[in-house]
């Protein structure tokens, strides 16, 4: 049977017939090529190196952006790209989120028009995967903190340091890297290959398997002068980076949420227990209603932050909110539709198991849930709560 | 009223459709006359009770298939006020172009016809019934099987027409029915084995069986985990393939919640299994209490009388 | 070479059809697709194209949501599109169709056209015959691929006896079953060009087509009879029974 999304407040409606296009295609492309062979791209921990293929030909890597080989769509299709490919699997819509977002907008927004003509439109084909270091093994979400330095040698940066838990590493052409240059962060692009660069994979993961999790490792790794990011210094380049990725994983996360939802509800349906289906006992329908309620509050919150993201009035704390509230209730509404399923549910045959795994990874990337509190507090309150220390 | 009759025949001879088309034709109050396209099938056409007269138009035209020219042909011949056909791609194709030759209308696919004329058909894949009223002239093609046969002790006058066309289809290369499996996924008949085949090589019945229906092959999750030679790419079920075909044959299949989620929409389904309470006979349209041994032959003994 | 693509809007072939008040409800559809064989038409129209040159024109008759199938047709690669407005096709009979959309074709000067064997809602096969009988041309059903050799153009067409390679020359219609082309996906490319490709809107009457007196008329539409309950048979001796009933009950065999 063909997948009928949820779309009770009917949010179609809203959207332009680009959107709808855009959207219908990747739904068709994550029914015929994603959901068929996710089970065995976890099993193996690989990222088809063929859906890196179809995403470049699909045309949505990069999708906001404008110019240079990216189409400049709008970021309400960006959302639903997002959404629809979070539907197949996080790992799929993680690796669409770090090229586009971390790895060519920093490019496109802070490169130089060298750079930009010469990596963008080789990355929106999908031909040079990108990938974002930021985090280290030390400071996750206090990143401003970073050991990893560059300096200046005449003629060419040497850096030294390590990223960890970086997205796509191992497979990735090219990398940003944030580091301290004179003590000030600075974006770098490091290329596979340069001297003193190394990317080792991460194993062992529960959750994101088919995503390629990796370590990269700077010594004494020297890259030209011209790969610095000439137009950005601070925190400022990472977030704005993730303002656009989380904005990105809240639609994503309706997505995981409505698979496990569809799962749930078929599987209530046609699960016969004390005679009865158990889609017809309260406490189910309780459970289904929930998912519903949530999903729905989920989706206008997603669209109503797409049309702001839009028009520009937008502010981070929304996106946070956002980022913050969606992954939460898929991965709320996930476990819900684990229990449904009863011993059934801990199979790969039904979606949510794998789904439930990896929004545990979402709910901690990109801001974790909690960071995100502490940014809608300070806004709230105008007091930070990052740091024990009384800073104004 | 005045009914033509496209007879579906071939070198072959006539085909057991075409008595069910003059069915159709008397059911409207026609004693209809039979053309039969090259001369084929002239000698058993003559026989079906009811038909007023055949026609034999013969052309260099029906040397190769040309629906063009073989509507040509035919249509001088094709007055009156209803034609009837069958829905093969042959007949639809014809009877289409006979009636666009003539400006009438043509309603396709029929499986009912009343005086009037009334007509009903299905639509949507058989998801809806329509019924409408047809003016005179028209065209319509019928569905096989949907016509009583009119019986066999008519004995029609035959004349002949020498009546060809140009022919603008020119074939070039005819290239041998490749035996190649259908997918389930595509296939309209599927005859399905479980575990209680017993061994692989026991498909080899179901084969013969869905080469005889144009039927394709697949299996539950059982055989397909059990046996090595029986493919994924046949496994029907929720971790399998959807499939709703208009008949589905399910043979030592138990019938498991998982295997129902794949074929439960199918039009109509038979099961054979030797447990009279196996699950599977709940959604069976037409069950049989019988081990496979038993059964197939019979089965296949049957349906090549078809 | 223009090649012009009949396309028809047709529920979803996976969408649960409704009857209220004797009528078909449309508005229940929940998908409105391309009818199948349509896609296959098109997709050998573009790939013709491609490998000859020339343009591809999609041309629909039908209500106003057809021109979304419209645009999915620009998307992956209909150089120009034309939409007869046509309200309620039902309203027409065979010939009135069929002369609209020979009217089209010739409208678009188009000398070659493709389309599918049969629409997946009726699915008559009424259309291609009917069409190329009106424009003179020679007529192939059961295509599934078409190549161009100088002036003409061999198709590969399904018979009873086996696949056959045949010739043809223009004007000429192929009507497309299910082949083993694999469809072209749209991408974002293609989906903001369709955009700027803005169909061409006519209605019958500008193609000179009086569409009022239809001679066929549809009294009503009835939701499929009641399978009857399930019947259980013991032994062997009931398979002939079973077969027989599949044959003249259930009409599947
Ligand atoms: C699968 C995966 C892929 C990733 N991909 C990338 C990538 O591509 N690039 C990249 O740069 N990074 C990536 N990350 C890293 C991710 O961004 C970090 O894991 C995240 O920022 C959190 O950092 P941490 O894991 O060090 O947790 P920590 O910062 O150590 O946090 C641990 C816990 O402490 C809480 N906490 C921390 N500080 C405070 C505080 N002040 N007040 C209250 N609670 C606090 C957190 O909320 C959390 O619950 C990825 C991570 C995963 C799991
Ligand atoms: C998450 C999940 C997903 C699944 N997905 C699918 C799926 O996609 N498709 C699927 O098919 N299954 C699926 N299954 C498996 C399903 O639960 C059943 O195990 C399976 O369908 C059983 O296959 P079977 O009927 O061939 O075997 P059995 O259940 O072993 O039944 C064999 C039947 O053959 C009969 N039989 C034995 N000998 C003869 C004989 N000589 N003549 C006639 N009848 C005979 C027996 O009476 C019995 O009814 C799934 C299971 C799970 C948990």
């Amino acid at each position: 049977m063909a997948y009928e999304a949820l779309d009770f407040y009917d949010i179609d409606s809203l959207l332009s017939d680009e959107e709808r296009m855009v959207r219908d295609m990747v739904r068709d492309w994550v029914d015929e090529k994603v959901i068929p062979n996710i089970e065995e791209a976890c099993r193996d921990g690989v990222f088809p190196d063929e859906w890196r293929v179809d995403l470049g030909e699909m045309g949505i890597l990069g999708a906001p952006l404008k110019g240079y080989g990216c189409p400049g769509l709008s970021y309400i299709a960006y959302g639903l790209i997002c959404q629809e490919l979070e539907r197949g699997d996080s790992g799929v819509r993680s690796f669409a989120s770090v090229q586009g977002s971390l790895a060519m907008y920093p490019i496109w927004d802070f490169g130089s028009e060298e750079q930009k003509n010469h990596y963008l439109p080789r990355m929106a084909t999908g031909e040079w995967v990108g990938c974002f270091g930021l985090t280290e093994p030390d400071y996750g979400s206090n990143p401003g903190d970073m050991i990893t330095r560059a300096e200046d040698k005449g003629d060419h940066y040497l850096l030294n340091g390590a990223k960890m838990w970086i997205t796509n590493g191992t497979i990735a052409d090219l990398a940003v890297v944030w580091a301290k240059l004179d003590g000030v962060i600075r974006g770098f692009i490091v290329e596979k290959g340069d001297p003193g660069f190394t990317a080792p994979e991460m194993t062992g993961k529960h959750s994101l398997k088919a995503s390629v999790t990796s370590e990269l490792v700077f010594q004494d790794c020297r890259i030209p002068k011209d790969r610095i990011l000439p137009d950005v210094k601070g925190l400022k380049g990472p977030f704005s980076c993730l303002n656009n990725a989380r904005f990105g994983i809240s639609w994503g996360a309706v997505g995981a949420a409505q698979s496990c939802f569809n799962s749930a509800k078929e599987y209530a349906l046609s699960r016969i227990q004390f005679d009865h289906p158990i889609a017809s006992f309260q406490l189910v329908q309780n459970k289904l209603a929930w998912m519903l309620r949530e999903i729905t509050k989920a989706q206008l919150l997603a669209y109503h932050l797409g049309q702001k993201k839009d028009d520009g009035t937008w502010i981070p704390e929304h996106i946070s909110l956002a980022k913050m509230n969606n992954v939460d209730i898929a991965l709320e509404i996930a476990r819900m539709a684990r229990d449904i399923h009863g011993a059934n549910g801990i199979l790969d045959e039904y979606p949510v198991m794998r789904h439930m795994a990896n929004l545990e990874s979402v709910k901690t990337y990109e801001g974790t849930h909690d960071i995100h509190n502490l940014i809608l507090g300070r806004h709230i309150t105008g007091i930070q709560a990052f740091t024990r220390e009384f800073t104004e | 009223m005045d009914v033509t009759v496209i007879a579906e025949s071939s070198e072959n001879g006539l085909h057991p459709v075409t008595a069910q088309l003059v069915g159709a034709a008397v059911a409207i109050g026609g004693a209809p006359t039979v053309l039969c396209a090259g001369g084929w099938g002239v000698e058993d056409a003559v026989s079906i009770s009811g038909v007023a007269k055949v026609i034999s138009v013969v052309g260099d035209c029906f040397g190769s298939f040309d629906g063009g020219a073989w509507a040509e042909a035919l249509s001088s011949a094709s007055g009156g006020d209803v034609i009837i056909a069958a829905a093969t791609p042959a007949g639809r194709e014809i009877a289409a172009t006979i009636a666009a030759i003539r400006g009438i209308p043509i309603v396709q696919d029929v499986t009912g016809l009343a005086p009037g004329i009334s007509v009903t058909r299905p639509i949507y894949s058989g998801k809806a019934i329509e019924s409408s009223t047809v003016g005179t002239p028209c065209a319509i093609t019928v569905r096989a099987n949907a016509f009583d046969a009119a019986g066999e002790d008519g004995s029609a006058e035959v004349s002949t027409v020498n009546q060809s066309a140009d022919v603008a289809v020119a074939v070039r290369e005819a290239i041998a029915k490749a035996s190649e499996r259908l997918d389930v996924a595509e296939a309209d008949i599927i005859i399905s084995g479980g575990r209680g085949m017993g061994d692989p090589a026991n498909f080899s019945h179901l084969e013969e069986i869905a080469d005889i229906i144009g039927a394709a092959v697949g299996a539950s999750r059982a055989a397909v985990d059990t046996w090595d030679e029986i493919p994924h790419g046949m496994q029907v079920g929720q971790t399998g393939k959807t499939v709703t075909p208009s008949l589905y044959i399910a043979v030592g299949i138990s019938g498991a919640i998982q295997h129902l989620a794949g074929m439960r929409t199918s039009k109509y389904i038979v099961a054979i299994n030797k447990d009279p309470d196996a699950p599977i006979f709940g959604v069976a349209d037409y069950g049989i209490v019988a081990t496979w041994e038993d059964a197939l032959p019979a089965l296949k003994a049957e349906l090549g009388k078809l | 070479m223009t090649i012009a693509v009949l396309l028809k809007q047709v529920p979803d072939t996976t969408s649960k059809i409704s009857v209220s008040g004797g009528r078909v409800d449309e508005s229940a559809v929940s998908k409105w697709s391309m009818s199948p064989y349509d896609e296959y038409a098109l997709e050998s129209a573009l790939q013709l194209k491609e490998s000859g040159g020339g343009d591809v024109v999609a041309i629909t008759c039908g209500p106003a949501r057809a021109a979304k199938m419209l645009t999915d047709a620009a998307a992956v690669g209909a150089d120009s599109l034309l939409h007869v407005l046509v309200e309620d096709l039902n309203a027409l009979d065979s010939t009135q169709v069929q002369a609209i959309l020979a009217a089209a074709v010739s409208h678009c000067s188009a000398q070659v056209v493709f389309c599918g064997k049969q629409a997946a809602d009726t699915n008559a096969g009424s259309t291609g015959p009917g069409v190329a009988h009106l424009m003179g041309a020679s007529c192939v059903t059961m295509v599934s691929e078409v190549a161009s050799e100088g002036d003409s153009f061999t198709a590969m067409r399904a018979s009873s006896g086996g696949d056959q390679r045949v010739a043809v020359s223009a004007p000429c219609l192929f009507a497309f079953d299910k082949g083993t082309t694999e469809l072209r996906r749209p991408n974002v490319r293609g989906i903001m060009m369709a955009k700027k490709k803005v169909a061409e809107t006519l209605g019958a009457s500008d193609l000179g087509v009086d569409t009022s007196a239809s001679s066929v008329s549809v009294d009503s539409h009835s939701p499929p009879p009641e399978k009857p309950p399930g019947q259980r048979f013991e032994g062997v001796d009931s398979v002939a029974v079973v077969v027989s009933k599949l044959r003249d009950e259930a009409n599947v065999i």
